[in-house]
């Protein structure tokens, strides 16, 4: 079994199932600005201590002071370690001395001094400034791999490569493991990304990582995928009141523990309310229930729901109910799913309220990763038994064609799908809903009264003709 | 202890950093280092210099680690020479057929290298004593 190293950047050993693998060559690539640096001192102190020492060693690209400064910066630059597990030495100043090609050498010596369990030589990219020819390249970049591989030591290429420089420079073609950090811009929103390009001898989980970088470092957050195994089967169906009147009867087996139910409805139909009443009433059963929105502050929920004279503040107080906030400007979706898993998995939640999908749409770089990731969502909340009310903003006021409600194909992936809409009556606007999909189960068909008031909504049924 | 009386070892490798990496750490420990970058130079050198221990690659040039382990314990002049077999290739139980004393992987290991050369060294050691 390969030995690995743990990261020490949370999220990043689940990438790499487990770590980087021991003994290999790592190249950690990207436009500048993309956290190379700060990841890569993040692992060097993460696992320094006087056993393993570390030997971080700076080339031409910055001087060796700007690395201690800009460190300084972070929680997990231990002052206390650099001198005594973690060592700098400025390589670019000894190869100027006495040449590039004598760079192996140069590191062969570090070695000797150091006895290195991990090395960086950061920016690795920046020497190829001092390399005159392809032929030297290649001689100087193998005689280093040999000198790396003799050693029995982790080592770190860091730098700024552009992805078509992969298959060009032949520090790649050395390289078992190549992590690829992204910075990806739409108009004033910056997300970023992490990409294992390369892994050998070991797996890991493929696409695009979200991470965020913070005063702790980096953080990232795995890609969602769908589950590897499926939904226990329980023989016995639950079923889950909803806290809307009216609403539960539509439905012949009721609403399942564990189902995902999409609530699609245009602008002030009663979407936003409908989940507050699902989440209240998870909290008022004791089951541990949270919203997760991305217009309303908690504070502005907190008074929605106040104002609905629903005594709100002793079911946050009690841990019963979360408000959480997310802003769709800084958002990434799988940050979201991380936070949300998170607490999942601590068993703090049993019922979800989403309000609303479009802010996560938005937050996505690609469509189909977000119809991925709601699949992937909805199975997970499946298999840990969390039932999820889920809201989505129709354009259409009055009508709804066909089954599919949304344009990825959302709808098709939950359980349940109910639409909210308006009708005219002698000039009055009326809310009306509608149940159009249960999955296992009988329900209604025809379309209701959805009453709003100072009380909440209830779902008034028409008559039976 | 003076040079010619430090334990000799002879060290097959071809690679130039492992070559210095070996050197360096076997000197520090109180050995004397000799080097063959062939396994026939290899032999050569060993019905020569007659080295208490020889290191070797089993990816050398002319004739392969293990042959060179063979032909050693074949040979009643060579056959007391304890062979430490190092090699990037998981070969050990190969290397323990050969005729090989020890075995070690590659990339280098200074804490385990000389651990294990010790451990040959106080059987030389003990060897000689039973003589």
């Amino acid at each position: 079994m390969t030995q690995k190293i743990s990261a020490g950047a949370t999220g990043l050993d689940e990438v790499l199932m487990g770590g980087i693998p021991a003994n290999t060559i790592t190249i950690l690539m990207g436009a500048p600005g993309s956290g190379k640096t700060i990841l890569a001192e993040q692992i060097a102190f993460h696992n320094a201590s006087p056993e393993t020492p570390v030997l971080y060693l700076t080339t031409l690209a910055e001087p060796l002071e700007k690395f201690i400064v800009h460190g300084n910066n972070y929680s997990f630059f231990e002052t206390s370690k650099v001198g005594v597990s973690v060592f700098y030495e400025d390589l670019g100043y000894m190869i100027r001395e006495t040449g590039i090609q004598t760079l192996a050498e140069r590191v062969t010596d570090l070695l000797i001094k150091y006895r290195p369990k991990l090395l960086f030589i950061d920016s690795f990219k920046a020497l190829h400034e001092l390399l005159t020819s392809e032929t030297e390249r290649r001689t100087v970049i193998y005689d280093l791999a040999t000198a790396l591989s003799a050693y029995q030591c982790t080592s770190f290429l860091i730098g700024e490569y552009a992805p078509g420089m992969v298959t060009e420079l032949p520090e790649f073609a050395i390289a078992d493991v190549v992590l690829n950090m992204m910075r990806h811009i739409t108009n004033v929103r910056e997300q970023r990304f992490l990409r294992v390009e390369k892994i050998r001898g070991s797996d890991s989980i493929q696409g695009m990582h979200a991470f965020a970088i913070s005063a702790d470092g980096i953080k990232i957050f795995p890609r969602i995928l769908t589950p590897r195994f499926s939904p226990t089967y329980r023989p016995k169906v639950e079923r889950v009141n909803t806290g809307i009147k009216g609403l539960d009867d539509m439905v012949a087996e009721g609403f399942w523990r564990g189902s995902t139910t999409l609530i699609a409805g245009p602008s002030g139909a009663g979407k936003t309310i409908m989940a507050l009443h699902f989440i209240r009433q998870g909290a008022l059963q004791d089951e541990p229930s949270l919203y997760l929105g991305f217009q309303e502050n908690p504070m502005q929920m907190a008074r929605i729901m106040h104002n609905l004279g629903w005594d709100t503040e002793a079911l946050i107080s009690t841990g019963k109910l979360e408000l959480m906030y997310r802003s769709p400007v800084e958002m990434q979706l799988d940050q979201v799913a991380a936070e949300l898993f998170g607490r999942i998995r601590a068993g703090k939640v049993k019922r979800v309220a989403i309000d609303a999908l479009d802010d996560l749409e938005r937050s996505s770089v690609d469509p189909q990763r977000f119809a991925d990731f709601i699949y992937a969502l909805i199975q997970w909340f499946a298999v840990e038994n969390v039932t999820c009310m889920q809201t989505v903003e129709l354009s259409h006021l009055f009508a709804v064609s066909g089954t599919n409600v949304t344009q990825e194909q959302v709808s098709n992936m939950c359980d349940n799908l109910v639409v909210l809409g308006f009708n005219t009556e002698r000039d009055e606007l009326r809310r009306s809903v509608r149940i159009l999909k249960t999955r296992g189960s009988a329900h209604d068909e025809r379309a209701h009264t959805l009453e709003i008031s100072g009380r909440g909504a209830a779902v008034t049924k028409a008559k039976a003709k | 202890m003076s040079a010619d009386q430090r334990v000799l070892i002879l060290v097959v490798e071809r690679n130039p950093a492992v070559q210095r990496l070996e050197r360096f750490f076997l000197e520090q420990a109180g050995y004397s280092v000799e080097f063959a970058s062939d396994g026939l130079n290899a032999l050569e050198r060993a019905r020569e210099l007659k080295p208490a221990i020889m290191v070797a690659e089993i990816l050398v040039p002319a004739l392969d680690g293990l042959s060179l382990c063979r032909a050693l314990k074949a040979d009643a002049a060579t056959s007391h020479i304890l062979v430490l077999i190092f090699s990037h290739l998981h070969a050990e139980d190969r290397a323990l057929e050969a005729g090989a004393d020890a075995f070690l992987i590659k990339p280098l290991n200074e804490e385990l290298l000389i651990e294990t050369v010790e451990k040959l060294v106080s059987r030389v050691g003990r060897e000689k004593g039973t003589r």
